[in-house]
Formats: C-alpha cells, structure tokens, sequence
C-alpha cells in the first residue's frame, strides 16, 4: 500500500493544480469581459491597449481605460471578496446557508443606499454618487457590527449569531420598505435598480478600494487556515482541544462584515456570489481551507466576472443588470449541485 | 512525572450548580482512574473543568502549576481532551482533521515526520483505510476512533477521555482500553476516563471515583468501591460485580430498582 504521506501529497498537488485552473479560467474570463461589449475592439486592441495605452486612438483608449477595465476588474474584486466572506461564514456557523448576507450585511447596505437616495435631494452639497456607497458601507458595517456586540452581550453561540443575522436583514428590508412608500418615483426607481446589482457605475477608485480591502484580509484569513479546517471536524473537538472559538467567531465576523460591506457598497446586492462559489469550491476542492480559501476567493471572481460577460453579450447593445444573471445562474448551479452532492457515494 | 491533584472542584451551568466540592485521589504518573455515575450525573462536566474548557472554583494542581494559571500553549502542550461528542460528519477527511491540530497547536514537525505521525496513530486505531475519506462517511465507532487519535496524536501528559468507548464494538472496546494501558505503561502520564462499562473499568482502570448528582459518592480500587449497595444506590439497579479469574470481573445486571427502592437524600437534586 502506498504511504498516507504520498496519497496525501498527491491529493494537495491535484487540489493547487484545481487552484491554477480556476485562476486559468478566471483570467480568462478577464479578457473576455474587456472584449465585451458594445463597441467592437479586437482582442488584439485590447491586449495592446492594457499594455501601452497610448496605442489606442483616444475614443477606444476610453471605452478600454474608463469603462471596461474598471468594469471587469470590479467583477473580480467584488467576487473575490464575497467568495471569501462567504467561504468563512460557512465554516464559522457551520451553517451551508450562510452567505455574507445572512449576517444582513448586504440589506444594511441597501438601507443605507436608500436612505442616502431619498435623503440626497435635501442635501445640496454632496453629489449622491459621492455620499451613496458611504452611506451604504456606514450601514453594512453597522450591522457587522450590532453582529459583533450581540456576540459580547449575548455569547458567541452560533445559532445566537444567525439568528441575530436574520433578524438585522428583515429589520432592515422592513426600514427599506418602509423608505419606498416615502420615496419619490425617481428614488424607487434608484433604490430598485441599486438592490439589484451592478458593477457599470464602478471607476478606477472603487476598484482600488475593494481590491485593497481583499488583499488586506486575506492574510488574516490565511493564519486561520488551521483552525477553520479544524473547526469542520466539530465545534465540541476545537473547543476541548483548546481552541478559543468564541474570539476565532469574533475574529471571523469581524472580517466577513468588513470584506461584504466594502464588496456591496459600490455595486449593490449580488445574489448567490457569496453562497455559491464556496459551495463549488468545496466540492472542488474539500475541506481543508489551506486551498478552500483561495479557492473559494477563486470561484466568487470567476461567477462573477462570467456573469458580466453574460450580462453584456446576452442581448447584444444591452447590459443586463450583473445581480440579476448572478440570482438567475447561481439558483440552477445551486440546485444542480446539490443534485450532485446527493448523488455522491 | 505527571502529577495531578484534584481537590473541592464545584461547577455551575448558569445559576445551576452541578458539582459540589468533588475531590479525586491524587493522580500519580501512570495512574488510569475511571469515572463512572448514571447519566447527567456530572461526568463530562468534570472534564470540561479538567480541560479548562468551564471554570471552576476549587483546585486543580497538573505537575505542580495550577491549572487556572497554567499558559493556553503550556495547556496545550500536556492535555488532551476527548469529548463526549464524536468529530462532525463533515466533508472533512481524518488526515486532514489530525493533520489541521498538530499546525494549529503549533507542533515544530516536518511534513514528513507529520504524515508519518499521522499514519501510526491512524493505523493504531484501525482506520488506515479511512484516512481519505470524508468523516461523513465513517460509522458512529470510527468517527469516535478519529476522536481518539486527535488527542493521541498530540502525546500528551493528561489524556481527558469522555466516555471512548460509548460507540466502539467489541474488539475496539478492549482494544482501545489495552491501547490506553500499554501507553501509560510506556510513557507514563495519566489517564481519566468517564466509562459506563462497570466491568471494564474494573479491570483496566487503577482507581475508579463513582459520581452521583454531582458528588463523589465513592472512590478508590475498583473491587472496593464498586458494591451491591453502590449499584443500588447510584444507579438503582440490583446488580453485582464478580471478581472472575485472571482479573476479568464480569458484571451481573440482575433488575432495575423502582423509585421506592431508591434512598431519599440521593435523587434530592438541590444536593445541599
Ligand atoms: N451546557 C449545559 N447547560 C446547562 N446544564 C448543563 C449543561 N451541560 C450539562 N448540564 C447539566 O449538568 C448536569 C451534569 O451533566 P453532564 O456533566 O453532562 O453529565 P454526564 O456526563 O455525567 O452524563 C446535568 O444535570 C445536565 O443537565
Ligand atoms: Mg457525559
């Protein structure tokens, strides 16, 4: 019989080898979205256009530089960010149906953009480009953290956590709701349009912001590796070995709150990002999170971003809205999964 | 040398208070002490104080150092505890789980040698074929079998058992039992256990502390402590414990007492 080290080795290199081939198929998706859309640039224009700008004529420069660029690398960022968050969630409540939005983050944020939109009118002097996805991370990180203070106050177990989640979403959708019946045509109109989700009012700066934010939790959630891994092995294990999970739960919140509300705040709600491309990560990949986080960051850039491709190529000369391909791919993928699963010996 | 000394421990749940100034005979190196009693009648709540998972008032002296100001990493490093619950039946493969504590707890293992170490201790508890597959896919025994070797593997001083054998068959019973013996006759150290295998305790186990509403009701040598009156007494049934031969005891399970037959004082829960 062959050695459990050789078995296992051979497992993790096949486990990276999946890591290289979603990141293949990632960038690919990468170029596809910079060739998408309404205007025809060549796949030659483009790739020579993202290495030396100045060999575009003006108008393509900025259809490249100022629309798709930010456009496509806002899809990566964004579903880089709720892959992760979504991926954490999972594994720290121990719950599949977690998703950066069980915790409410995302409908704080939508509560936020509301108010921000029926608010706006009444304040001259911000732009409400400006003062929109401020007022919508203000409310995100808000509900992280009520989250947060309901763990100190009422214990970190993890049905109190999910429960406090749903309760913050429907508190907020109710608030939301409650905007709508004040708010003029032209707000509902905005509000709708911002719940739904899209990545097109995206620039340079909210890529930068995003991308820096992902970046900077990452390595926090890399440390973590052991113990998230450790931790699908059973609350009871971690605890009697010594773990303190009620400051790991603290700790992981605390980033998954940051990371969904800085995904939501420029973009609005993705659907089902956050659900299911750690889903498909985990059954690419398994369990141990030395390889489920990244890949999981991963698939979250790749749904996202090929919903984008999807959303301009669609119906040609028109940009479908990315959160409505993300609800309409990501609830048969979810369902054919877990078709799949059930299947499994 | 291991040495631990357990003295006056009460724990609480909330307001309810469900050990009361429970005191073990001191525990030499070597030394594998059964903890028996009915059901909730305090056992694993013990262990939870041993592993400084629940606070506790009273004193618990591991080699000398108290265990409230002993270091999480000290802790770490001599306790190991298994809990009553088996790992989660998760996607999660036992390589992985054994694999994710020993980095977790910061263990200064190569790879290699890690692999190895997990091979063993696999082998040892019979799951060699089982070591890439998810635990989802392992029956309740070899789900407790991965609990096992998930403190086995780190090596510790004080080994916290809660009730290893609830699951196992037969052959793993005794087994699992011998194992725990032989390690200690190798590399000494204690063991605490909570069983509800009279007989087994009564044979493997140096000292057995009988638990009953969160009290010690007895304690010391199996054959002295484990009586007629105690089996009634504490577990309200008529049984008896036969010494056998070659110091196999055999319990005789003869009926269940009804409630009358059961003293007043003890099934008072208030216990004070
Ligand atoms: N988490 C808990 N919260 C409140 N009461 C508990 C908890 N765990 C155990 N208890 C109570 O403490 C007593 C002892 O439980 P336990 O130590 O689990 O018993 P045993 O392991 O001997 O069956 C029982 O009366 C039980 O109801
Ligand atoms: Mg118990």
């Amino acid at each position: 019989m062959v050695s459990l080290e050789i078995r296992h080795g051979r497992l993790l290199r096949q486990r990276w080898l999946i890591i290289a081939a979603l990141a293949g198929a990632t960038l690919l998706c990468l170029v596809l979205d910079l060739l998408a859309g309404p205007a025809d640039l060549t796949l030659r224009q483009v790739m020579r256009g993202v290495f030396d700008p100045a060999s575009l004529d003006p108008r393509d420069q900025i259809i490249l530089w100022q629309v798709r660029l930010p456009d496509a690398l806002i899809a990566l960022a964004v579903g880089a960010a709720l892959g992760l968050a979504g991926v954490e969630s999972q594994t720290i409540l121990d719950n599949p149906l977690a998703s950066p939005f069980t915790l409410g983050v995302s409908s704080a944020a939508v509560l936020g953009a509301s108010v921000a939109l029926v608010l706006s009118p009444a304040l001259p002097f911000m732009g409400q480009a400006a003062i929109l996805p401020v007022t919508a991370l203000l409310f995100a990180l808000g509900s992280g953290g009520l989250i947060l203070a309901a763990i100190r106050v009422l214990g970190g177990e993890r049905d109190t956590v999910i429960l406090f989640g749903i309760a913050i979403l429907f508190l907020c959708n109710a608030l939301t709701a409650a905007l709508f019946y004040v708010a003029d045509a032209e707000a509902t109109q905005q509000i709708v349009f911002w719940t739904i989700g899209n990545l097109t009012k995206a620039g340079w700066v909210e890529v930068v912001i995003v991308t820096a934010c992902f970046f900077a939790v990452l390595p926090f959630s890399l440390r973590h590796v052991w113990l998230l891994t450790l931790l699908r092995g059973g609350e009871a294990q971690a605890r009697s070995s010594g773990i303190n999970v009620d400051r790991l739960r603290t700790l992981v919140i605390l980033r998954t709150s940051i990371l969904a509300a800085f995904a939501v705040c420029f973009v609005g709600t993705i659907a089902f990002v956050g659900l299911v491309g750690p889903h498909i990560a985990r059954l690419l990949l398994g369990e141990d999170h030395r390889t489920l986080i990244p890949g999981a960051a991963l698939c979250g850039a790749l749904i996202l971003s090929g919903a984008s491709v999807l959303s301009k190529t669609l119906i040609p000369g028109v940009i479908i809205p990315v959160g409505i391909l993300t609800a309409a791919v990501g609830v048969p993928a979810l369902m054919a999964l877990l078709v799949l699963q059930r299947r499994r010996p | 040398m291991t040495h631990l000394s357990v003295s006056g421990v009460c724990a609480r749940y909330g307001r309810k208070q469900v050990l009361f100034d429970v005191t073990l005979p001191d525990l030499e190196d070597g030394h594998f002490i059964g903890i028996l009693g009915p059901n909730g009648s305090g056992k694993s709540t013990l262990i939870r104080c041993l592993s400084r998972e629940l606070s506790c008032q009273g004193s618990i002296v591991l080699d000398g150092v108290s265990l409230a100001s002993q270091s999480s990493r000290a802790l770490w490093e001599k306790v190991a505890t298994m809990p009553q619950s088996p790992p989660a039946p998760s996607a999660l493969f036992p390589m992985e789980l054994l694999w994710s504590i020993c980095r977790a707890l910061g263990m200064a293992l190569s790879d290699r040698a890690l692999s190895q170490r997990i091979e063993e201790v696999l082998a040892l508890l019979g799951l060699d074929d089982q070591a890439l597959a998810p635990l989802s896919t392992l029956s309740g025994g070899q789900r407790q079998r991965v609990g096992l070797a998930l403190c086995l593997i780190r090596d510790p001083d004080l080994l916290l058992l809660d009730e290893p054998t609830a699951a196992l068959d037969l052959h793993w019973r005794l087994t699992v039992l011998e194992l725990i013996r032989r390690r200690l006759a190798h590399r000494g150290g204690v063991v605490i256990a909570n069983l509800h295998e009279v007989d087994l305790a009564a044979r493997y186990c140096d000292g057995v502390v009988v638990l009953g509403h969160g009290k010690v009701v007895a304690a010391g040598p199996p054959a002295e402590v484990l009586t007629k009156e105690v089996f009634a007494r504490v577990y309200h049934v008529e049984a008896e414990l036969h010494p056998g031969t070659d110091n196999r005891p055999s319990l005789e399970l003869i009926r269940p007492l009804s409630s009358q037959h059961r003293p007043k004082h003890d099934s008072d829960p208030s216990g004070s």
